[in-house]
């Protein structure tokens, strides 16, 4: 059989700057090549620490349990490495970084991914493609990364860096929010159409509007830093019409679970 | 040092004897007598005097060190009646004579201090660049100054440059100043500028002294009404690079613009002051000085904006940030106005000292960039606003493969 492209075993991670606050209390998840997972949970239940710790984020520490890529072990890469390996996370809130633009960039980060430098040609021909992908302006590449971008161009800019870098897995972390709903359309369009058929990818949001445009294969509901349930997308559906609170009572977890 | 053996070529006679064996017409030779006698009676400056405050120079002798030859080589196609090359030659012209004796040193005055009493004495190898009333250089001077291991190996050099602009004229030099990795060289430099009415004048001065050489210039420039001057510095090489950079607004309407950019690792030690002495109506003026730090460098900055009473409607912007990019580097800031009248549009000033930004870090390693390649592209974002249009192209590219090839070496 295939090695899923991701797999959590007993993930618990806590904040490495006061490591008696666990966030994650013991995480089990797969995804097989060309899947899509989708991770929901109310505020506070983990979700961004859980994208960040399978990116390698110094912010947190691993205190039991494997992060599995391809079936190679990299609970102790760094985050530099990982993203080497083929680990890409779209961030919730983009940093801007000064005097470096996003062709800057791309440059430097595939040629860390590749181990080469890629040809120009190809790059620009890439590139263009691309931008014309996500109905982002050459003009865009030019700017400096995330700097000045509306909330918009920045979630654009993410996608678009996955869509050069071809990972194997691409976590989306809130990749919506802050998002009106035309440029909700086009990023998710953008996610569609530049996901590569092995690609797996792992989105985190609060809501499921995302998911009204990229179909889950499974999604899992995260509370208080474990996986309480999982489903198909007809759970992202239920959750929409419903809300958390009827899943939290039923598994007896509404007291204090609303954070 | 302080038992060193003294060198005999600072001596009023030996002095007086060089110049005239050289050639130099009367009132150089005159000139350099005064400043001899100067250097001579002026002390070091201490600790004491805030410009000196964290460069302490008392251990160093100047006339410890023998004059080493230095000449520097000029490229660039002067305009009709415009000139770009030895000063000494330019002295001694019937012209361009005059012209030199009516401004070298009558804005930096070789009494102000000792280093600069040096360089007036002592100077060799001078250039002068001189652009008519309304003419401009087709393509930037390019001035270097390259002083290879040997001969000089202790030894000082007294680069010394004037710029002559009249009314609407346009020039940019470029200067490149180079030594050998074990020169203990000593540089005291002295440039001077004077922008007439609506000139423009670009400096771009790129240190790349090797890693022994000590360096002391005082960069001035004066503008007449309308006069626009931009000086900019990047310091990579060096032991020590100590700059005065200092624009006189005299005229109104005029602006001086400096920028500096410096790139440290090792014991590297920077310090730059600047003075905007808004003395002209409606003047401008606008400091960016940006150090990153590797190692155990240090920089130091002291900078001071003023505004006269005459300097009414002013406006001056101020900001020096520095990157430290090790924990045994250390960066001192202290901007400073001196705002004499009320009437002034804005009058900003900023200072930071901090290390790479954490998020900004992790962010860079998410898309594979180990930790130098982040860095590197952080330290090149981070001078890209200072750099982004200083001097052509070529000298660009040229910064750019400086910096990262220091920094794919650098303690980080």
């Amino acid at each position: 059989m295939t090695e899923p492209i991701l797999r959590l075993k007993g993930l618990k991670a806590s904040i490495a700057d006061k490591p008696e606050i666990q966030i994650l209390h013991g995480i089990d998840l797969e995804i097989a090549p060309g899947e899509i997972h989708a991770v929901m949970g109310p505020n506070g239940s983990g979700k961004s620490t859980m994208a960040s710790t399978i990116a390698g984020s110094p912010t947190y520490v691993v205190d039991e349990g494997q992060v599995f890529l391809k079936g190679e072990d990299i609970t102790a890469a760094a985050a530099d490495e990982r993203a080497r390996k083929g680990v890409f996370l779209s961030f919730q809130y983009p940093t801007p970084i000064p005097g470096v633009t996003m062709v800057n960039l791309l440059r430097e980060a595939l040629k860390a991914r590749r181990g080469d430098e890629m040809p120009a040609r190809e790059f620009l021909e890439e590139l263009r493609a691309t931008l014309g992908r996500l109905k982002m302006s050459e003009e865009m590449a030019r700017r400096y990364v995330n700097e000045g971008f509306s909330g918009g161009e920045k979630k654009r800019a993410e996608i678009l860096q996955m869509g050069m870098l071809k990972p194997d897995l691409a976590i989306l972390d809130e990749t919506d929010s802050g998002l009106d709903v035309d440029a909700l359309r086009t990023v998710a369009e953008g996610v569609n159409a530049l996901k590569t058929s092995d690609m797996g990818i792992l989105i985190i949001t609060h809501y499921e509007r995302i998911l009204n445009y990229i179909t889950p294969d499974r999604v899992h509901i995260l509370v208080k830093g474990k996986i309480v349930k999982s489903g198909d997308a007809s759970l992202a559906k239920e959750i929409e019409a419903n809300g958390y609170d009827p899943i939290l009572k039923e598994l007896g977890l509404l007291e204090g679970a609303t954070a | 040092m302080a038992d060193a053996t003294l060198s005999p070529a600072y001596g009023e006679a030996a002095v007086v004897a060089a110049s005239q064996g050289r050639g130099e017409p009367g009132w150089l030779t005159e000139q350099r007598a005064e400043a001899s006698r100067a250097f001579a009676a002026l002390p070091m400056p201490t600790t004491m005097l805030r410009p000196w405050k964290y460069t302490d120079v008392s251990k160093l002798v100047i006339d410890g060190y023998a004059p080493a030859s230095a000449v520097p080589s000029v490229i660039g196609a002067a305009p009709q009646g415009g000139f770009a090359g030895p000063l000494a030659e330019a002295a001694a012209d019937a012209t361009l004579g005059p012209i030199v004796e009516a401004h070298l040193g009558s804005l930096v005055p070789a009494t102000e201090g000792k280093f600069v009493a040096a360089n007036a004495a002592q100077w060799a190898g001078g250039i002068f660049v001189y652009v008519p009333r309304g003419q401009a250089f087709a393509e930037a001077v390019s001035v270097t100054i390259d002083v290879p291991d040997g001969e000089a190996n202790q030894g000082a050099v007294f680069p010394r440059m004037l710029v002559v602009a009249e009314a609407a004229s346009e020039v940019t030099v470029q200067m490149r100043s180079l030594s050998g990795a074990a020169a203990d060289l000593l540089a005291s430099q002295v440039v001077e500028v004077f922008a007439g009415a609506d000139s423009h004048v670009n400096l771009v001065f790129d240190v790349d002294w090797g890693l022994a050489t000590r360096d002391f210039s005082t960069i001035r420039a004066k503008t007449e009404r309308g006069a626009d001057v931009r000086i900019a510095t990047l310091a990579i090489g060096g032991a020590v690079v100590k700059q005065f950079v200092e624009g006189i607004l005299e005229g109104e309407g005029s602006q001086a613009r400096i920028r500096g950019v410096a790139l440290g690792d090792g014991d590297q030690h920077f310090d730059f002051v600047t003075l905007q002495d808004h003395v002209g109506p409606k003047t401008q003026s606008d400091v960016q000085i940006k150090t990153a730090l590797a190692g155990a460098s240090r920089s130091i900055y002291y900078g001071v904006t003023r505004v006269e009473e005459t300097g009414l409607g002013a406006a001056a912007e101020q900001e020096n940030r520095n990157l430290l990019l090790s924990r045994h580097a250390k960066a001192d800031s202290d901007p400073v106005l001196e705002i004499l009248t009320n009437d002034v549009i804005r009058c900003g000033h900023g200072a930071t000292v901090g290390p790479v930004d954490q998020e900004a870090f992790f962010y860079l390693q998410s898309r594979g960039l180990d930790r130098r390649q982040a860095m590197k592209l952080l330290v090149a974002g981070f001078f890209n606003s200072v750099l982004a249009d200083v001097g052509d192209e070529a000298f660009r590219e040229e910064v750019a493969t400086e910096v990262e090839e220091k920094l794919a070496v650098a303690h980080i």
